[in-house]
């Protein structure tokens, strides 16, 4: 215990002069995308990360990344014939930054006297159509597409002008050219193509991409409204569940995500901790659900804090779409679509913080909306906690396991070590007590590759990357050692 | 009576994080708020309850009180034994307690018993929602401690209930095991949230008001649209005064307050 606490005060003043504000992460996303990689901070910034694919390595050229390659416990590991496409130095896949953008600027609502955030909530990309790659970001209230693509050519021989740009005089040219495409150095353009603005009154929550390729949702407090990604002046209001008075105002909309293979289905999460599933084929506005998924509450739970410790933070579809994750404060659970009265599987995410809900109320920490993600087959489900720690679980076993994103004890290509939180019993060296864990460093965003057991945490301004690798020097299970 | 100053610590840091959420950058966040105010009022509920406990106990009132509990018609509901027991409400606590949790659990959120204890007129039963939570005011243990202060009513008016509906779910479904008992059962008579309100009981509740409440009860009588109206832009003046504001009531309404006068009727 005395080495968390020494190693955590050194690392806080090491930190001090690297963290600013604006450079926490706030969003990650990989879902379509099976070689890149898109974050999304608190000052309006979105980088684009792209993993190698071949054996050259690049050095990170952002001083406030931190890109690792540990191999996954093999207790969690799958084997896969497709990870063996390491080159000849066993080093590709390595993500390295594609682009950075600003995508949203602070702006002021002059007729609220309200400043809007830049903080990116949500970034979804799209599936892919051509070379080019596109995504959503979102902070509270605008969603913008943006065009990220490649070039590598350029034209040159302009008649009318020169090669900075500047218009020539027109006496000077004595003949013409054809303009000709030169192979330039990579180049990455980022354009915005659509500005999706003026749709939503409350804070936008959640924005979801529709396995149809045309439409997506955003959600916010109270609304869900549906848009066409060619049109930008209209939306669809597919869910309002404002009250007529909004002193009788009981639950607001916390995530909403469409079905990942029928377009007209998507689910929303309240702040009750109950799911509703809807259908648009059933009428134009969606306030009646099609499923209601609600686990009746356990009154021997009660608290002042049930009610925040059982508002749900995220949700998100299996890549099958028969199961749904849920997160809320303490637990990830798991519902199967044709099952309403409860969900199929729960798991304890840090229950140890049960006894201590009034002092996170105090500090605020009650409030945090962890994410969830699946793996690619579904059988394994991940969510952050706190002191840096994430958790997995394996749905087949029903175990889960500690890990933890955090530089100083992680080396690249080090077999990431399982954590323990201590509760009790039998004290191994190397657990953590429940009292020094620091509550500031909270993985709340995270993301899965959609085929591979890559997934990328992000951990206030940093942002770890974790690959599972199958190679003949693959250690066992290193659970007991202790490190550093 | 630890219940009693941990529910206002909690009131005090909730009242704390909706002032600041007036100030913050990018406007107010209405899940934030919505959660706080849920355990606003499930302190402010512990908190009451702890002085209603002290009214009840307390013969003379007790009596009377138990006499409008009588009519209620909703105890029928919650509390099985509830007609027997009233005649022991002046004392035995005990019966109340025995089978409820231990407390600092405060369940049913629902707001409405703060309004529901303001207007607990023991002669009118009320038709409206009551809030489980009132049901499980188990406060025996403190009541003979805690003076007849009815500030419970009218810190109560504040706000309309939120959620009349949510209540009555809630309600049904933590209170099976609940236990009716004289004691919680009176509170939540009390505390029954008026849907229908006598316009009597409506006019006697606007004459209660105090200045010293009045800033608290401004922030919770205009609730939510008080927060959108903050969103607006719009600041009452009196929220500015909301920590304090909170204290300074419930220790006034201690102090001046006869029980008769808490017989008010929220809205």
């Amino acid at each position: 215990m005395g080495e968390d606490t020494e190693s955590s005060k050194g690392n806080h003043s090491f930190l001090r002069d690297y963290v600013t504000e604006a450079d926490v992460i706030s969003t990650v996303d990989s879902t379509t995308q099976e070689n890149l990689l898109a974050t999304g901070d608190k000052g309006g910034r979105v980088v684009v990360f792209q993993r190698e694919t071949v054996s050259s390595l690049l050095p990170p050229t952002s001083s406030h990344l931190l890109s690792s390659l540990l191999p996954l416990p093999p207790l969690l590991s799958q084997p896969k014939g497709e990870l063996d496409q390491v080159g000849e130095t066993g080093e590709s896949g390595e993500y390295n930054v594609y682009s950075t953008f600003q995508s949203h600027e602070p702006d002021f609502d002059y007729l609220k006297s309200l400043e809007i955030e830049e903080k990116i909530n949500k970034i979804r990309w799209l599936p892919q159509q051509n070379a080019a790659h596109f995504l959503l970001s979102t902070n509270d209230k605008t969603i913008k597409l943006w065009k990220v693509s490649e070039r590598d050519k350029q034209p040159e021989g302009y008649n009318l002008k020169d090669e900075e740009g500047r218009v020539k005089d027109i006496s000077t040219v004595t003949s013409l050219q054809v303009p000709v495409l030169r192979p330039t150095d990579l180049m990455v353009e980022v354009r915005p193509r659509r500005v999706f603005s003026n749709g939503h009154t409350y804070h936008v929550n959640s924005i979801s991409v529709n396995s149809d390729g045309e439409t997506y949702l955003s959600a916010d407090d109270l609304r869900i409204n549906m848009w066409h990604l060619g049109i930008t002046d209209r939306s669809f209001n597919i869910v309002d569940i404002k009250p007529a008075n909004m002193e009788e105002l009981t639950e607001v909309i916390t995530a909403a995500e469409f079905h990942p293979h029928h377009c007209h289905l998507f689910v929303y999460s309240s702040s009750k901790g109950s799911l509703r599933l809807c259908d648009m084929r059933a009428s134009a506005l969606c306030d009646r659900h099609t499923k209601l998924f609600e686990e009746p509450e356990d009154p021997g739970s009660r608290s002042f804090f049930s009610e925040i410790v059982s508002s749900v933070s995220d949700v998100k579809f299996s890549h099958n779409g028969r199961y749904l994750l849920t997160r809320d404060y303490l637990t990830a659970k798991v519902w199967d679509l044709h099952m309403e009265k409860g969900p199929v599987e729960t798991y304890q995410v840090h229950d140890y913080l049960r006894t201590k809900l009034c002092s996170l109320y105090e500090n605020d920490c009650i409030f945090d909306k962890f994410e969830c993600v699946w793996n690619s087959s579904d059988s394994v489900i991940m969510t952050g906690a706190y002191n840096s720690f994430f958790r997995m679980f394996d749905r087949e076993t029903g175990r889960g396991v500690t890990l933890e994103a955090w530089r100083e004890t992680s080396k690249p290509r080090a077999v990431l070590r399982t954590r323990r939180i201590y509760t009790g019993g039998k004290r191994r060296r190397g657990d953590v007590g429940v009292d020094s864990l620091d509550f500031t460093k909270k993985i709340l965003h995270m993301a899965w590759h959609p085929e591979e057991n890559i997934i990328a945490i992000a951990s206030t301004n940093n942002l770890y990357i974790f690959q599972d690798r199958v190679s003949p020097d693959t250690q066992g299970p290193d659970l007991g050692s202790d490190t550093i | 009576m630890e219940y009693k100053v941990e529910a206002h610590r909690i009131m005090s840091i909730s009242l704390g994080k909706i002032y600041n959420s007036r100030v913050q950058r990018g406007g107010i966040k209405l899940h934030k708020n919505l959660l706080v105010s849920l355990v606003l009022r499930s302190a402010r509920q512990v908190y009451l309850r702890d002085y209603y406990g002290g009214i009840c106990l307390s013969a003379q009132q007790a009596r009377e009180w138990c006499e409008g509990e009588y009519m209620d018609s909703e105890q029928d509901k919650l509390v099985p034994g509830s007609t027997e027991s009233l005649p022991e409400s002046d004392g035995q606590s005990e019966v109340a307690v025995d089978k409820q949790e231990p407390s600092n659990v405060v369940e049913s959120h629902a707001a409405l018993d703060v309004e529901s204890e303001a207007s607990g007129e023991q002669d009118h039963a009320e038709n409206g929602v009551l809030d489980s939570g009132c049901s499980e005011l188990k406060t025996p243990e403190e009541s003979p401690e805690a003076s007849p202060t009815c500030e419970v009513s009218n810190v109560e008016n504040l706000h309309e209930p939120i959620v009349p509906h949510t209540c009555t779910n809630r309600k049904r479904s933590a209170d099976d095991s609940e236990l009716t008992d004289s004691l919680p059962k009176k509170t939540k008579v009390m505390s029954s949230t008026l849907i229908s309100k006598n316009d009597e009981k409506k006019a006697e509740t606007e004459e209660m008001d105090t200045s010293n409440v009045s800033s608290l009860i401004t922030i919770f009588g205009s609730s939510f649209s008080g927060l959108l109206s903050s969103e607006d832009g719009a600041q009452p003046d009196s929220e500015a005064e909301d920590s304090d504001s909170g204290q300074i009531c419930c220790d006034q309404m201690l102090k001046n307050l006869n029980p008769w006068s808490t017989a008010i009727v929220a809205f």
